[in-house]
């Protein structure tokens, strides 16, 4: 995507001979991108570090005021936790839901926006308003449309028997399914984005050739669309996957991780482990082993488009 | 697109409008109930007959809804300016010179949007733990600056590109020094991108709950989004006066965000913006 693209621009401007006046000063550029790489040390790099660090010690705050040296001991204790395993395998299946809801929605949501008349221009800046709306007003909005003694849509899924008396929100099963749509909901907006960028850029002879040679409406979607936006969904498709995975604020702010735990994604369990718990160590251990799944699944994930 | 009848075109518009319309029913939801009687918002039926203020009223009349909105306004304005100082000589730097690391540092910093905040929450928390910095304003800031500087620094990035540096070397035959040649000739030329990114930053900070969340506790730090969850107070708590205080934190992130939405859109495409 656009990312590949930048480090394309980097490459070819790299190679680039340096211009008459382009070398004032051999430290003026270190000195003017200095202050930026600082802080992105200081915010990703050192954090990250100190997080494995960090991840080695022993430390529970409510026996020893200081962190030491513990070894594996996070680690060791991580395996045997079961309910962090199984909030692992809750948020497996909150980032493959997440990302089903915003295919299933931006699909057909891009291919009518992807016309040129006024309204769908401007429907096309509107559609942002959910990834663009800060998470704690969609949250209470949504707590309060779902609410069952004021929600208009307690009401209507209580019409249509999907919710009982009280809220979804209060049904394990139901509150994890209704708060995985909102976080589709919520990030379609930018895959529709992506994927009007990608369709946009297919050029118009590709379905006129598809109709010279006799292809109806399905067989040009299946045989020229597809493919042409493909590299898009995949890419944009494990962006989204990625910040899924990572959720906090929405399942925080809705359900605070329940009921009965029902809503407890990895982020909400390492938020515990630190504020609740006081254990910062192993908190930090949790976070590790985060990195290192998601790092694994997508390098499958990218894998799987290179075959493709 | 290709030959297409009118009517089909006007259908599909009017497919596109009830789909746009269901999207955002649940925010416009927000706006509607704000601008209800409470008795309406509880026992009324679903189109607004009433229209009042009194929600926004009450809720401006709350001293610690106030000093949120002031905290707000001051790390949003202070992470603005200072992600926009440190990511237009980023930007010009990139674009301008050839220089070792040149593409290491790049990508250092792109790298920085795709990560989460919730990856390194907690070592963050510590260090500002040990800094004694829990709490302050100062702390909420610096984590801040890492949601809008990646994009900032790639947008601007692009803009720079984009202005022939021909221009640059001419104001320096005439004598001006590279930095003069930076604060002439290009700030002037990308002005808009740079009012594009700073705006960018603010909305982001705006908004951001899980940093405020985990390092503020105190009621005279707290900012916007941490005051309007304080605002369930589990005895009594007005559905109006939470769906108010909504809309004034939606409000400018959406007004803003429509108005720099060409400048935005590049950007968000490129960064995978948190959301």
């Amino acid at each position: 995507m656009a990312a590949r693209q930048e480090s394309v621009t980097v490459a070819r401007a790299a190679s680039r001979p340096p211009g008459r006046s382009l070398l004032p000063d051999r430290w003026l550029p270190y000195g003017m991108i200095g202050p930026a790489v600082f802080v992105a040390f200081a915010i990703a790099i050192v954090p990250l570090c100190y997080a494995f660090w960090l991840s080695l010690q022993d430390w529970y705050m409510l026996r020893q005021p200081l962190p030491k040296w513990g070894g594996l001991v996070n680690y060791r204790a991580l395996l045997q936790d079961t309910q962090l395993w199984a909030s692992f395998g809750r948020t497996w299946i909150w980032t493959l839901g997440t990302v089903f809801v915003e295919l299933l929605l931006a699909m057909p949501i891009a291919l009518l926006l992807n016309r040129e008349t006024g309204i769908a221009r401007t429907a096309s800046a509107l559609i942002l308003l959910p990834w663009v709306t800060p998470f704690i007003v969609l949250g209470f909005g949504w707590r309060f449309l779902l609410d069952s003694d004021v929600g208009p849509i307690h009401s209507f899924l209580h019409l249509i028997g999907i919710a009982g008396d009280s809220s979804v929100l209060n049904d394990p099963v139901l509150a994890f399914a209704t708060i995985i749509f909102i976080s589709g909901w919520k990030g379609t907006p930018f895959l529709v984005i992506a994927l009007l960028a990608a369709l946009k850029s297919i050029p118009d002879e590709l379905y006129e050739a598809a109709e010279v040679d006799g292809a109806g409406a399905w067989s040009r979607f299946w045989h020229v669309t597809v493919p042409s936006i493909q590299n898009t969904v995949v890419t944009v498709g494990l962006v989204l996957g990625i910040l899924a995975f990572y959720s906090f604020d929405l399942p925080w702010i809705m359900t605070k991780g329940g009921p009965q735990d029902a809503t407890t994604l990895v982020g909400i369990a390492m938020y515990k482990a630190v504020f609740l718990d006081l254990r910062p160590a192993y908190a930090a251990a949790i976070s590790i082993v985060m990195l290192v799944l998601l790092f694994i699944a997508s390098m499958f994930a990218l894998r799987a488009r290179r075959i493709d | 697109m290709r030959r297409t009848s009118p009517l089909r075109e006007a259908g599909l518009d009017a497919v596109t409008l009830v789909v746009l319309f269901l999207l955002l029913v649940p925010i416009l939801w927000v706006f509607v109930a704000s601008v209800r009687p409470e008795t309406d918002i509880t026992g009324g039926g679903l189109w607004p007959q009433r229209l009042t203020f009194v929600h926004y009223e009450a809720i401006l009349a709350k001293k610690p809804f106030l000093i949120a909105l002031k905290n707000s306004l001051i790390v949003g304005i202070v992470v603005a300016i200072i992600t926009t100082a440190l990511a237009l000589p980023a930007a010009y730097a990139l674009s301008r010179f050839r220089f070792h690391g040149r593409t290491f540092f790049g990508l250092l910093i792109l790298g920085t949007q795709m990560l989460p905040s919730l990856a390194v929450l907690v070592p963050l928390v510590v260090i500002v733990r040990q800094l004694g910095l829990t709490n302050t304003l100062t702390a909420l800031i610096f984590t801040h600056l890492a949601l809008g500087m990646p994009i900032a620094v790639w947008m601007l990035k692009g803009y720079i590109d984009a202005i022939p540096k021909e221009l640059e070397e001419a104001a320096m035959i005439d004598g001006c020094s590279r930095v003069g040649a930076l604060t002439r000739i290009v700030i002037p030329l990308i002005r808009p991108a740079i009012i594009a990114v700073g705006t960018f930053a603010f909305v982001l900070s705006w908004g951001e709950y899980l940093m405020a969340l985990a390092l503020i506790s105190k009621a005279d730090v707290k900012t916007l989004p941490l005051a309007l969850q304080g605002l369930f107070d589990p005895y009594s708590f007005s559905w109006g006066q939470v769906m108010a205080g909504g809309t004034i934190i939606a409000l400018p992130a959406i007004l803003l965000f429509l108005i720099f939405r060409k400048q935005l859109v590049g950007g968000l495409l490129a960064g995978g913006v948190k959301g």
